[in-house]
């Protein structure tokens, strides 16, 4: 049985490099990949206490969030399709027209 | 307009209203007082009822020609007005068990405040401390008054159908006028018939409002435009003091009923004694707002130009009803000063400038009335002269009462109500008579025109600046218009005060009891004593010369030759009111009218007021009086008469019949020579008459030099400093938002960066905070 604090370390790894990610990267959906690294950290954490504490609640929260986290995915995918639509870009350098 | 078919079958609609009194009284088993309450509220249903289906049927053939336009449901609803007014004045004389001297109803209490008061150290709520009612007050004044005004409204509401429904300027907006006319019989009704100051000051406003919409009912013209607003603001000024004066009884009192006020009114709330000083200043403040309302000098101005509304208008509301308001809150204030019971001694001062204001009034309307031009603007002047005869003899009244002496008082009193009574009738008809008069040269002169434009192709209106108001153009209707001479010429008589006819005997009694009251108490009361004797002479010039140059002598224009009486609706007023001022006034005279509306211990009308009135106005114990009666009776019936008849008097053109009723008074006009008088026509004097005796020229100066600087004033305050704070306002946040703009540079990962800082941030907080 791998300690729950290792897994807790590997969730902080992975939200840390999907932060990372979603601030320095351009790629729209490099961007929305980075997203979900993020939320399957948090997941990861979410995990860990449930192993932890011999406690199913976190189990059930999982399962929600890998299921919302993929509507999310589908209305993300969706933005990015009409975005590149009316820009022609998925560059969020190019894509600004919110500024000022 | 030779539109004469028979229009009676209209009036069906209205006898469900009339039968409402005889089901009341029979099958439902009410008392008349009771019913006091249907007085106002039918109108008020009435008067939205008339206005949305006005609205809903404006052009409607039905709507116009069956039921005038609303007319038909305000003349039924006044109609049931008068007879319940009827009902109550004969259970009252035949001293129905169910009246005392005075009579309240009071059905529910409206308003209770509850009033926190200190005692010592603790605070306590002091329940039910401002009780205010809806209530009836009936004495023998309200009566008088409430008979005067429904019928009066009744009777001008008809004559008001034949008068604005035929006239094509006033088409499809007529249920605007009705819809006024019975919410203005509401505001009268109602505040004759209130039972506290406060409810009279709300019918009050709700009549000057009244005035305001109907004065401005031609609102397209600017003058009518103008004095609406003259009327409602100069009003306004008195009515700001009568609330000051109402706020100054409260405190006195600590109660604004009726009722509780005239229990004693010589101990104020909480049992202690009234001071005279305090007393004075509230009195003194409601007869500025009497003043306001009853067009007296200093606020008289806007009368004269209040006869820009529609004829009927000025016959109800500034003739006959609203104008008396004033007078009516002066004999309310009886019961304060009559120290016979428990009154407060020593407010001769207040009685005395009553008494100046109207002597001052009266002399100076008349004299402006001598060289008036327009038929209504003399008519107009003559009511503010004649109000302030009553106010004169109320100020009389008071001061006799004040010093003890209640009989006298009370006789005075009496006449003026009485007078008032005289006046409003006849000058109602006065003013009706004067309508028909126009209406039937206005429609001549439409005729006149017709048949010119039949014969020439001349495009040029010439016709524009017609006024038939101008009594210029008259002259020898007489023989035209039978029935509007004779009303005319039996309402200038009881307005001359022409012995044994209506005004006479109420004239006299003030006269006579202003001189007693100069002679025996008060030598301060000369002036005014002096003033409406000379008036009565003048009054007897300006009334005869008006007769005169409207119906005597030849015709002045070609119009008078079209002029047909023929109007419907018109002449029925004018026969009722002509047999009222006619008889009426020496009937009720005859039957002690005067003692009876003045004293309230005098029970009931009887016979054995003959002999004392007609000793007391032809032939006084004292001798001065004598004179001063006599005097009256010479200037008033025989000196300003001839003189008038000397000026415009003259027989009508040849082979042209008057009516015997009035031929006699165009012949004997006359036999008395005649006299130039350009010369004085030209003079200063008559120049400041015609002036208005610059009064309108001096407020309108005091207003520029005061009000003007001041609007402007408050003008750049609110442009620079209110505005101005706003402004700062607005252009400091937009400078803000220009800054706070930076930061949303629309890149998604500056959002990002924000939204995990913030987070962080958060969190940290949190962290921090649970260590």
């Amino acid at each position: 049985m791998i300690e729950a604090s290792w897994i807790a370390g590997l969730g902080v790894i992975l939200f840390s490099i999907g932060l990372l990610g979603a601030f320095t990267r351009k790629n729209a959906i490099v961007v929305l990949m980075c997203i979900e690294v993020m939320l399957n950290a948090a997941n990861l954490n979410f995990v860990a206490g449930a192993s932890h504490y011999s406690d199913v609640d976190g189990w059930v929260f999982t399962a929600i969030a890998i299921a919302i986290a993929a509507a999310e995915v589908a209305i993300g995918l969706a933005i990015l399709l009409s975005l590149y639509s009316t820009q022609e870009t998925i560059s969020l350098d190019e894509a600004n027209i919110l500024r000022n | 307009m030779s539109d004469t078919k028979n229009e009676w079958g209209l009036l069906v609609p209205i006898i469900p209203f009339l039968l409402v009194v005889p089901y009341l009284k029979f099958l439902a088993g009410w008392e008349s007082v009771e019913a006091a309450f249907l007085i106002v509220v039918v109108p008020l249903l009435t008067f939205p009822v008339i206005l949305i289906l006005g609205q809903l049927y404006n052009g409607n053939e039905t709507w116009k020609n069956r039921y005038k336009e609303g007319g038909i449901f305000g003349l039924g609803a006044l109609a049931l007005a008068l007879s319940i007014t009827i009902w109550i004045i004969y259970d009252y004389i035949a001293g129905s068990a169910h009246f005392e001297a005075h009579s309240v109803v009071n059905p529910f209490s409206w308003l209770t405040f509850d009033v926190i008061e200190q005692s010592g150290t603790q605070w306590e709520v002091n329940t039910g401390f401002a009780d205010i009612g809806v209530g009836v007050w009936i004495d023998s004044v309200t009566l008088m008054l409430l008979f005067v005004a429904t019928f009066l409204c009744f009777l001008i509401c008809w004559f008001s159908l034949g008068y604005m429904n035929t006239d094509k300027i006033n088409e499809d907006s007529n249920h605007r006028f009705y819809g006024v006319f019975v919410l203005f019989a509401i505001g009268m009704f109602g505040m004759v018939l209130a039972d506290n100051f406060l409810w009279l000051f709300i019918f009050w406003e709700i009549m000057g409002l009244c005035s305001y919409l109907l004065i401005g009912f031609y609102y397209w013209k600017e003058s009518a435009a103008y004095a609406a607003k003259k009327a409602f603001l100069t009003t306004r000024v008195g009515d700001v003091f009568l609330m000051v004066g109402l706020l100054i009884l409260y405190d006195i009192y600590g109660s604004l009923e009726f009722a509780v006020i005239f229990e004693d009114p010589s101990t104020g709330v909480g049992g202690a004694l009234v001071d005279s000083g305090e007393l004075f200043w509230a009195l003194l403040m409601l007869f500025i707002g009497a003043v306001g309302k009853s067009a007296q000098f200093p606020l008289h101005v806007w009368l004269p130009d209040a006869m820009e509304g529609p004829t009927p208008v000025s016959a109800l509301i500034h003739a006959a009803t609203m104008v008396n308001a004033g007078l009516y809150l002066v004999v309310r204030m009886v019961p304060f000063v009559d120290v016979h019971v428990n009154g407060v001694a020593g407010l001769e001062d207040f009685a005395l400038i009553v008494a100046w204001i109207g002597g001052i009034t009266a002399f100076m309307a008349a004299a402006i009335a001598l060289v008036q031009n327009d038929i209504k603007k003399v008519l107009a002047y003559s009511t503010m002269s004649q109000l302030a005869y009553i106010f004169t003899g109320l100020g009389a009244g008071l001061l006799f009462l004040n010093i003890g002496e209640h009989h006298a008082g009370y006789f005075v009193i009496g006449a003026s109500m009485f007078h008032l009574f005289n006046h409003a009738m006849a000058k109602g008809m006065l003013f009706m008579a004067s309508g028909s008069v126009i209406h039937e040269v206005h429609h001549a002169h439409d005729h006149v025109r017709e048949l010119s434009e039949k014969y020439s192709t001349n495009e040029g209106d010439d016709h524009g600046d017609f006024d038939p108001q101008d009594m210029r153009i008259m002259g020898g209707l007489a023989s035209r218009m039978p029935v509007t001479a004779t009303a005319m010429m039996f309402g200038s008589m009881s307005i001359i005060g022409i012995p044994l006819i209506g005004g006479f005997w109420s004239k006299e009694g003030i006269i006579a009891e202003t001189w007693k009251a100069c002679l025996d108490e008060e030598p301060l009361m000369f002036v005014p004593a002096l003033l409406i004797l000379a008036t009565a002479g003048m009054t007897g010039f300006y009334m005869t010369r008006m007769w005169l140059m409207t119906f005597a002598g030849p015709p002045k224009s070609e119009v008078v030759g079209h002029v047909h009486e023929a109007t419907p609706w018109i002449k029925e007023p004018l026969i009722i009111l002509s047999i009222i001022t006619a008889i009426g006034g020496f009937a009720l005279a005859l039957f002690g009218a005067a003692e009876y509306l003045g004293d309230p211990e005098y029970d009931h009308l009887s016979f054995h007021g003959i002999l004392d009135t007609l000793e007391h106005a032809f032939l006084p114990e004292d001798i001065n009086l004598r004179l001063v009666g006599w005097t009256t009776i010479l200037i008033a019936m025989v000196i300003g008469p001839v003189m008038a008849s000397r000026i415009h008097g003259g027989r009508l053109i040849d082979g042209v019949e008057a009516s015997p009723l009035v031929s006699w008074l165009v012949n004997l006009s006359s036999r008395f020579g005649s006299q130039d008088v350009s010369e004085l026509a030209d003079s200063q004097l008559a120049e400041a008459l015609q002036r208005r005796l610059y009064f309108d020229d001096l407020y309108e100066i005091i207003l520029a030099k005061t009000t003007t600087p001041l609007a402007e004033l408050s003008a750049w305050f609110d442009k620079n400093v209110i505005d101005g704070v706003i402004k700062q306002i607005e252009s400091n946040s937009s400078a803000g938002s220009l800054q706070v703009r930076r930061i949303t540079t629309g890149s998604a990962r500056d959002y990002i960066l924000m939204a995990a800082v913030g987070m962080l941030s958060i969190f940290a907080l949190v962290w921090g905070v649970g260590a």
